[in-house]
Parts: structure tokens; sequence; C-alpha cells
């Protein structure tokens, strides 16, 4: 029950475990499927990673297909961790993405962890957030020249290079009002779903932003907004414009190039969006800020494509160590 | 499985008991035996098995111990170590042993061992130094009267004389106990998988406080488990850690190095289980004359070892080379000196022989490990996904 069509099951090829096959027995791996033509000539390798991205609240899983190594996101998952153990929830969303797409563990090449995902079962490979990240920008924009990922409690601005290397970075401090988690709890305080937030933001006519820095003040300031009848899409838009003011201090302490692709939950948020690009106007950077709508999913695709970049890449260590 | 969880617990329990029950155990069995603490790096305890005594390492108290006392006695520009110490002294810990040995490390350790001398600890204390000259009738000599005046010392506590027979049979001991301890390092360098740097070195720091008979029986179980077909191989880098000989690293920054996408395969960790390199000559009519021997010929490089002749550098990156290391990671306790003169000498050599590294540093009771986690992870990382660029 394989979920790409055309597609034919590999001849009994077995290698053995994937680091340490045997090389005469290396030209298709016991995980790939093959695509073959009537005649049985091989036409395409097919193989599936997964990266599984533990964030500071959401697990975020995605499932790749690698036709002939060219990447596609076939299945992704989001579950909140809430005050659960993150590795049981990430053990979870595999399994729902396995058993929803009929693939077996077995299919997989490489199940590739970010972020806090050392304790993710089974995987093979753990990659940095940053590289990760990177990597999914460059997937959803192959000319991206700059990763922002906006987290739960962290936000990290990436300069990218060649391949996807991250040639810099700049990250904010342990403050909480440059995250993600702080204008959950804001949206929270004003009765609004996280999905109102954005949209909330962007019917703002005259944002109030908040007085201070600190999360704990920017809170404070909140309660008094409401109680002097501030408006929720000023107020929103307010806090908008504070995280956005935070993102833009790195961009320019990054000396930023553009096009710059927002990635992390808080990629999703249009009035955050929208927010960053209006500072980066007036600060005169002509910047294209660009997202997408996996924008939350980058960490894990980026972990998925370099799980089968690293998958390739062993295998030819392989081969060649025995030849 | 069962055996080598059992193992990893129980020298866990002994590497870090700071009251050393076990060796206190040891002695109260017999009127004459005697437990002498020394300090890193190395010291031969061939000789004090063969009169009737243990060699107890002590490491200080990493992160097991609040450090009170201890503060008082060290400006804040010296590294943790003899904080630690000097707290175990002033609690009463160190109570039973016989005497201290003070390795030449650094003016830290030889100020240390002046305090101890004035807090009247044990009933001798020594400052050893070690050879620095490497000629057989000058360092060789030195370094034999410095072990007959330990041998002295102890004799007048038990009354117990060196035997020859004795002492080559302590020989014998202690150089399986190194043969067995390399012979894990090998495993591990083919399948780290099967047993983490952190659980190995619980084994080897729980060893170095109880006879190394004890010691060998619980290296013979690792050994015949890691025979087995246990753990499962991940996709990390290979590297060798380099300049923790003194002050030991938290287990947790270990398992951080681990997590981080690194298989440690070499390191300096208690340097001083695996200072001699090759065997002492065993069955000698002269013993001491052969540890004196193995000491000049056979000894591993080290920041507190003069190295003109024999450079730090290059025999480092020769064991990264032996243990097809993808890296080194430099990581220092802060205020080292010995550590931190050597370093930039040891990177200009791995820059010249393309070897990637990284550096940080690190003290014995460090408890968050983010930054050290992100350096490590983007070490793994650019090695992994870009190898054909040098990181430094």
């Amino acid at each position: 029950m394989r979920e790409a069509p055309q597609v034919e099951e590999a001849p009994a090829a077995r290698v053995g475990r994937p680091l340490f096959g045997r090389p005469e027995r290396l030209q298709v791996d016991e995980k790939c499927l093959i695509r073959t033509n009537k005649s049985g000539k091989i036409m395409a390798n097919i193989t599936y990673t997964m990266g599984v991205d533990v964030g500071g609240s959401y697990v975020k899983t995605v499932l790749m297909q690698f036709i002939d190594s060219k990447p596609k996101v076939i299945g992704k998952h989001t579950e909140k961790i809430r005050k659960r153990n993150p590795e049981e929830v990430s053990e979870e969303a595999v399994q729902y993405l396995l058993e929803k797409h009929s693939i077996r563990y077995d299919d997989i090449v490489y199940l590739a962890s970010t972020g806090e995902g050392e304790m993710v079962k089974k995987k093979r490979g753990h990659f940095y957030s940053m590289t990760t990240h990177a990597r999914g920008a460059t997937f959803f924009y192959p000319d991206a020249k700059t990763c922002v990922d906006i987290g739960a409690f962290y936000v990290k601005a990436i300069m990218l290079g060649d391949r996807s290397r991250v040639m810099n970075y700049k990250m904010t401090g342990q403050c909480a009002s440059g995250s993600g988690q702080f204008i959950e709890n804001i949206s929270r305080y004003l009765g609004l779903a996280i999905g109102e937030v954005g949209p909330a933001s962007l019917e703002s006519t005259t944002p109030e932003l908040p007085s201070g820095i600190c999360a704990v003040l920017a809170e404070t300031d909140v309660i008094n907004m409401v109680s002097r009848g501030i408006s929720t899409p000023d107020i929103i838009k307010g806090i908008h414009l504070s995280v956005a003011g935070r993102i833009v201090r790195l961009l320019t302490s990054l000396k930023a190039e553009s096009p710059i692709v927002l990635t992390g939950g808080l990629a999703l948020n249009v009035g955050m969006v929208q927010a960053i690009q209006e500072l980066l106007e007036k600060s005169k950077h002509k910047m294209e800020v660009k997202t997408h709508e996996d924008a939350n999913y980058a960490g894990a695709i980026g972990a998925a494509i370099w799980g089968e970049y690293r998958h390739e890449k062993l295998l030819k260590e392989e081969a060649a160590a025995y030849a | 499985m069962k055996k080598l969880h059992e193992t990893i617990e129980k020298a866990a329990d002994l590497a870090f008991d700071m009251h050393f029950t076990a060796a206190k155990e040891w002695k109260s069995a017999q009127p004459d035996r005697v437990l002498i603490g020394h300090l890193p790096i190395y010291f031969p305890k061939e000789i004090i098995h063969a009169v009737n005594g243990l060699a107890v390492s002590i490491f200080g108290t990493g992160d097991r111990m609040q450090i009170i006392k201890g503060d008082a006695y060290y400006q804040s520009y010296i590294c943790h170590l003899p904080r630690g110490v000097i707290e175990l002294a002033l609690n009463d810990n160190l109570d039973g042993f016989d005497g201290f040995i003070f390795p030449s490390i650094c003016d830290v350790i030889r100020n240390l061992s002046g305090m101890f001398k004035m807090l009247e600890k044990g009933k001798f204390v020594k400052y050893m130094d070690f050879p620095q000259n490497f000629r057989s009738e000058v360092g060789g000599n030195f370094y034999r009267s410095e072990m007959e005046h330990v041998l002295s010392e102890i004799k007048k506590i038990n009354g117990v004389s060196l035997n020859i027979e004795r002492l080559n049979e302590a020989i014998v001991l202690f150089n399986k106990n190194r043969r067995l301890i390399n012979e894990i390092y090998d495993i591990r360098q083919e399948t780290p998988w099967k047993l983490t740097i952190s659980d190995f070195y619980q084994i080897i720091r729980g060893g170095m406080v109880v006879p190394v008979q004890q010691h060998n029986e619980m290296l013979e179980i690792v050994c015949e488990e890691l025979q087995h077909n246990i753990g499962e191989p991940m996709d990390k880098i290979k590297v060798v850690v380099s300049g923790a000989f003194c002050e030991q690293p938290p287990v947790g920054l270990l398992k951080t190095i681990e997590a981080a996408g690194c298989y440690v395969i070499d390191d300096d960790f208690t340097l001083g289980a695996r200072w001699l390199e090759a065997d002492v000559e065993e069955n000698t009519s002269d013993p001491i004359g052969a540890l004196v021997d193995a000491y000049l010929k056979h000894s591993t490089f080290s920041s507190a070892v003069y190295d003109v002749g024999n450079p730090k550098g290059e025999r480092l990156v020769a064991l990264a080379r032996k243990r097809k290391a993808d890296g080194i990671v430099f990581a220092a306790p802060s205020f080292c000196d010995p550590a931190m003169l050597d370093r930039p000498l040891m990177q200009m050599v791995c820059e010249r022989e393309g070897l990637r590294y990284i550096d940080f540093q690190y003290h014995e009771n460090i408890g968050q490990f983010k930054v050290i986690k992100e350096q490590v992870g983007a070490f793994s990382d650019s090695i992994k996904l870009w190898d054909d660029t040098l990181v430094a």
C-alpha cells in the first residue's frame, strides 16, 4: 500500500542496516522503492524521510517523499505539547503520519529530529534547529538570503549561504517579549483564538504600542489598554509592532539581505508579517519579506531534507569504504 | 544488558560518592591497610598497592556538592577543582585517609598541597614533582627518589616495606586495567553507540576509588557485554575531546555533547587511568625501575608535561587520525592555565592539518548547557552537511 502510483516494490535487495550495508548489494537501499519501466529498467528511486521538530509549544512532523532526490511534502502534522512528555507526543505524531499514509517505519530511510528533539525515539540523526530552518527556507524559496525563525521562545535571524549554509545569525535573548508564546498569552487575555490574532491586527487603525519591552510589563499594559477602551485590533497591532521592532533590529545588526523568509509558527500570522514589512519600509530597508503556508513546518521539512542528504551520503561513503 | 546496566550504576555510585565509603570500608577490613588520596593527573598507583595501600583518585566535588567554604580559599579567577577538594577536606569527607599526594600540574595544585599541610590533613602530604627531563640518569633517578619518598612515608604509617614480588603483582594488575580500558576505547571507536561516553566515563572514574582487582572485574563485564549487538547506531560525527585532564566535566556536559550530534571516541577525562601508553615491564628484579622506564618512555601527552621534541599538537592530531575522528572538541575548565596555554598551539596544528575543531570552556559544576549544545550542534551539522569547509 504505497503512496506513489506506478511504483513497484524493489526486488529483494536487502543491504542490512543502513550504515553498515554490504557493498556488493548496495545498488538499491532496502528502504528505497524503485520505479521501473516495463522491461524492468530502473527509472527512478523513491525514498521517504521524516522530520520531527520539537519546539517550545508544538511538535511538528512531516513525511517527505524523494523521487530521485527531489523532495515533496506528502504528509504533515502538528501536535500541541501542552503539559505532556514531548517524547511521547513525538512518538504519537510519527505514528499518526505513518498510519495515515500507510507507510511502515521501516520504509523511512532517515527519521531526523530537530529543535529540542534529541529525545525522539527511533531517530537516525538530529540536526541543529538553525540548520534545518535554513534548509526549510530555501525549500520554500530557493533564492532566500535570510531566514527568520520566529518560534515560541526565541527569534533567530539567519544569513544563508550556498547549499543553505548558516553563515551568521543573531537571536533574541531569553526575554519572553520577543517570542510567539508572548503573543499567544496576549491573545488569550483578549479572548481571541490564536487564528484570529492575525486578521484582527489587520483591522487596526491606530495601533497602541506597549510602553516597555518586558513581557510582564507589556501584559500589564494590555490590561490597562483594555480598561482604557482601546480596541482589540489596535492592541494586537501594537503588540505585533513591538515584536516586529525586535526582529527588524536583529535583521539590521545582521546586515540581512533580501529576500527574507519567515519561518516558525508566527510566520503564519498575517498581522505579524505585515508589521515586519511596515517597519522594514519605515526603516528604508528595501527588503522583500516572504512567508509560506507551511512556514511552521520549516524546521521539520529542513530536517527531513537533510536526512535524505545524509542517507545518500552515508550510502556513498559506505560503498567507497568497501570498494 | 542487565549486567552492563548494573555495572554502570555501581560505577556511578562509586564515582560520585563524596564520602569514599567503599575505600574506607576496604581500609577498615585490615589494620595495616592505608588510604592514600591523590589529585589528577597521574600517580603510579602500583607502589601504593604493593605496600598494602589503596590509592584513591580525588577529582573534587563536581556538581555533587555545594561549595560554601571552598570559595573562601580561592580567588574568583582560580579554577573550580581545588574549591571542591578543600570543601571535602573541611567537611571531614576525607577523614580516614592516611596521606595525600599532589602531582605537579600547576601552581593551584601546589598551593592546595600547602593548604592540606596547614590543615594537617592525613599523616603526610606530598607535592610530588614529576620529571620534565626524560633522560634516565636525570629524570629517571629523580622520579625513583620521589616514589621511594612516598613509600618511606607509608612505611612510617603501617610498617610495610616494599616487596619486589608484590610490586610485580601490582604491575600485572594495573597493566591489565589499562589494557581493558583501552579495549573499550577500541570497541567504542568502531561502535560508539554501544556505550555512551557518560557511562564509560563513570565506569572508569568509579574504578579509581576501589582496589584495581574490583575495577578489573567491572571492566571485564563491560568488555564482555560490548561483544553483543546492543544499541542503535545514530548519524553522528566522531570527535576527540581535549583539555579536560584535571577538573572533570560534569556528566551533563558529556551527555550534551553526544545529544548534540557527536560520538566522543577519545578524550583526556580521568587521564591518569591510561597515562601509560604501553605495559610496564612485568616480573622484573627492579619493578620500580620498570615504572620509571614506563613513565619516561610511554607517557601520554598532556599540558602538564614539557614536550620539546614530542609536541602535543601533533600527538593530538595523530590520536584523532588513529581514531578516525571527524573533529576535535577543545573543552577546558575555566581558568585552567595549562590547558588554555596549550590550546592555541594545538589549534594551530589542527588548522595546519585540516582537522576541524571547536572550543569552549566549562566548570565542573556547570548546570546550563544550552550554549554549548548550540555550539556543538552547529559544529556537528557543519561537518555532516558541508564537510568541505574548515570550521574554526
